[in-house]
């Protein structure tokens, strides 16, 4: 357990620049996420903090320590591969045992015995002589990660772990990843792309985009609070539709494009031009009925049936809507509906 | 069932080549190799190489320099493979050229150049001489080393290369994580790339053992008439001599040694795909 610095760290991959000055704390035993869409520099930024890749300029701590310069083993970090990164000519029990080997950590007995508990933790006890290649892929990510958690690192990095797991599996997974963060205690930073993961995972969401942090903060607030466009959009596939906030007789008020105005949360400020964020999620849709103020007209575009919900595109003039609702809110493609938005007026995004 | 005439149609010329070039002689030699000079089929001649303590001890040079010219082959052509496989694409080019430019000049040719560079008066006992580390102006022609030099100097490509082939398919990956768990670059060499390397040094460490016990014109020259090995002991039977059932003999057994050397290997690949 441990905390982790990182200051003003950029850092370019011969002229193309991928990270430009992420500067970071991270306590000591929090479970933080890398969120942001592929290619904005997680994978990078992890292998600076593991030491597998220099950094341009800035600087890591762990612990407090200034560990930028240090190779990766002297760093007393474990990392978690996407690909698992099992080693190939090994028994799983030797894959475990490896880095107790190779920090030569006790003796050979306090090393069987750290490797049983692992693999109990992880429940592969059955398979510990089996080779890798002779598991199938979830059984492989929990030998990496059992391999990840027996040398109890100061800091646990893990690449979209999950990402390669079907969806039954994968739940599983996040449900086990979270007790053993629980159990454990270690300082994790996770890296995803999938904001539902990152939202269940974590105490802390990094959320990231085209080499710079967009917003750091807990889940609730996070979510609840995007400060930027692309943070809303990212989290809750929000809809973003440009407005004008106005002060109207009864509090703030939102002007959409067609004139029709909204209410939003008490305290906007007016606004020339910025955006109100409707999650796809807020939106409740009834069987068309005019009337009531707040609530509006739109036509069902197309309907994707996803289970126990659907989701719905819909069209309000020239604005298109994506909407997620309960299964039970069944409406087909070119019915009229009424759309009614949150309680307590909308959100628009400050900036 | 066309599919394999087909492959028979397509094969058949490099099949009946093969036939002509390899086999032919290989019956011919094996039929020489039995006849006595009666005519009659005897084992003479292999009795005579193997129970005359000089034929022994041309074996016996064989089989030890091939192995340490094999053993040295390996040690240099890993770290070598290793930093091939991990530079740049353009790098490694230029590296598989540099490697590869040798073999495209005749083995007379670079063995003459050895010639020159060991010989009295040559480069290395020259420098040698004046800097001082041996008191005089020596040769190092006719010796084993001379030997040892040139061959691995031949050979070193096709180890190398070998290897190169194994060593590009390990994933980088692999050695990253290894040094995310403690394992110091040296130690990640030792525990993982050297392991996974394996089957490319066993081939490579074969293909020049092989040639190495067969190899002619580099033993000779650099070797001499003092230091005879197998492949120069029958080149003297068939041409000086002319004893030609001999130097089938001696060709048949060393080619039974390759084939015993080879055959560990094949049950073992055979293992790996089947
Ligand atoms: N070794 C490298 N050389 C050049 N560019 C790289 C290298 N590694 C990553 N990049 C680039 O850096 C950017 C960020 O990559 P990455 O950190 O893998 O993103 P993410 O993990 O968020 O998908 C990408 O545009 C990628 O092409
Ligand atoms: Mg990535």
């Amino acid at each position: 357990m441990a905390t982790l610095d990182l200051t003003e760290i950029v850092k370019s991959f011969g002229s193309t620049q991928v990270l430009h000055g992420i500067s970071l704390a991270i306590e000591s035993g929090q479970f933080v996420s890398l969120l942001g869409p592929s290619g904005c520099g997680k994978t990078t930024l992890l292998r600076i903090i593991a030491g597998l890749e220099g950094v341009t300029r800035g600087s890591v701590h762990i612990d407090g320590r200034d560990v930028t310069g240090l190779p990766p083993e002297s760093r007393d970090i474990a990392m978690m591969f996407q690909s698992y990164a099992l080693l190939p000519h090994m028994s799983v029990r030797e894959n475990i045992r490896f880095p107790l080997r190779m920090r030569r950590r006790g003796t050979r007995a306090e090393q069987d015995d750290r490797v049983q508990a692992a693999l109990e933790t992880v429940q592969l006890g059955h398979l510990a002589d089996r080779m890798p290649r002779q598991l199938s892929g979830g059984q492989q990510q929990r030998v990496a990660l059992a391999r990840a958690i027996v040398s109890d690192p100061k800091i646990l990095l893990l690449d979209e772990p999950l990402s390669n797991l079907d969806a039954r599996l994968r739940e599983d997974m996040q449900v086990e990843l979270i007790e053993l963060h629980r159990r454990l205690g270690l300082t994790t930073v996770f890296v995803t792309h999938d904001q539902e993961e990152a939202l269940s995972l974590s105490d802390v969401v990094v959320l990231m985009n085209s080499g710079r942090i967009e917003q750091v903060g807990d889940p609730q607030t996070i979510y609840a609070s995007p400060h930027t466009g692309f943070a809303s959009e990212f989290l809750g596939s929000a809809n973003l539709v440009p407005v004008k906030v106005i002060e109207g007789a009864s509090g703030p008020q939102a002007q959409l494009p067609n004139g029709e105005t909204i209410a939003v949360a008490v305290g906007t400020k007016p606004h020339g031009e910025t955006h109100l964020v409707l999650r796809q999620e807020d939106l409740k849709l009834f069987p068309a009925k005019p009337g009531m103020s707040g609530d509006f007209l739109a036509t069902v575009e197309t309907r994707v049936f996803l289970g126990a919900r659907i989701r719905y595109v819909l069209r309000m003039g020239d604005l298109r809507l994506k909407c997620l609702a309960p299964a039970s809110d069944d409406f087909s493609a070119g019915e009229r509906v009424t759309v009614r938005l949150p309680e307590g007026g909308a959100q628009v995004i400050s900036t | 069932m066309r599919d394999r005439i087909e492959d028979i149609a397509l094969a058949g010329p490099g099949i009946l080549l093969l036939a002509l070039a390899f086999v032919l002689p290989l019956v011919e030699m094996l039929r020489l190799s039995i006849v006595g000079a009666d005519g009659g089929v005897t084992a003479e001649h292999f009795v005579r190489f193997l129970s005359d303590p000089y034929y022994l001890g041309v074996v016996w040079r064989t089989i030890y320099l091939s192995l340490l010219i094999t053993i040295i082959c390996a040690a240099v052509g890993f770290p070598l493979a290793y930093v091939m496989a991990r530079v740049s694409p353009q790098m490694r080019l230029w590296l598989i050229v540099l490697i590869i430019l040798p073999l495209m000049t005749s083995v007379v040719v670079r063995t003459f150049g050895w010639m020159v560079v060991l010989g009295r008066g040559g480069l290395i006992p020259f420098s040698l001489w004046k800097l001082g580390f041996v008191g005089r102006n020596f040769t190092l022609m006719h010796t084993e080393a001379a030997i040892v030099i040139g061959m691995v100097q031949v050979l070193l490509p096709f180890t190398a290369l070998s290897i190169l082939g194994v060593v590009m398919k390990i994933d980088r990956r692999l050695e990253e994580a290894a040094r995310t768990m403690g394992a110091s670059f040296l130690a990640t060499l030792r525990s993982v790339v050297l392991p996974l390397a394996m089957p490319g040094i066993l081939a490579g460490s074969l293909l020049a053992f092989t040639l190495s016990v067969s190899s002619f014109v580099t033993p000779s020259l650099l070797g001499g008439v003092r230091l005879p090995v197998v492949a120069s002991s029958i080149y003297d039977a068939a041409t000086k001599t002319l004893e030609w059932n001999f130097a089938a003999a001696q060709s048949v057994i060393l080619l039974i040694g390759v084939l015993l050397a080879l055959t560990p290997y094949i049950r073992l690949s055979g293992r790996r795909h089947g």
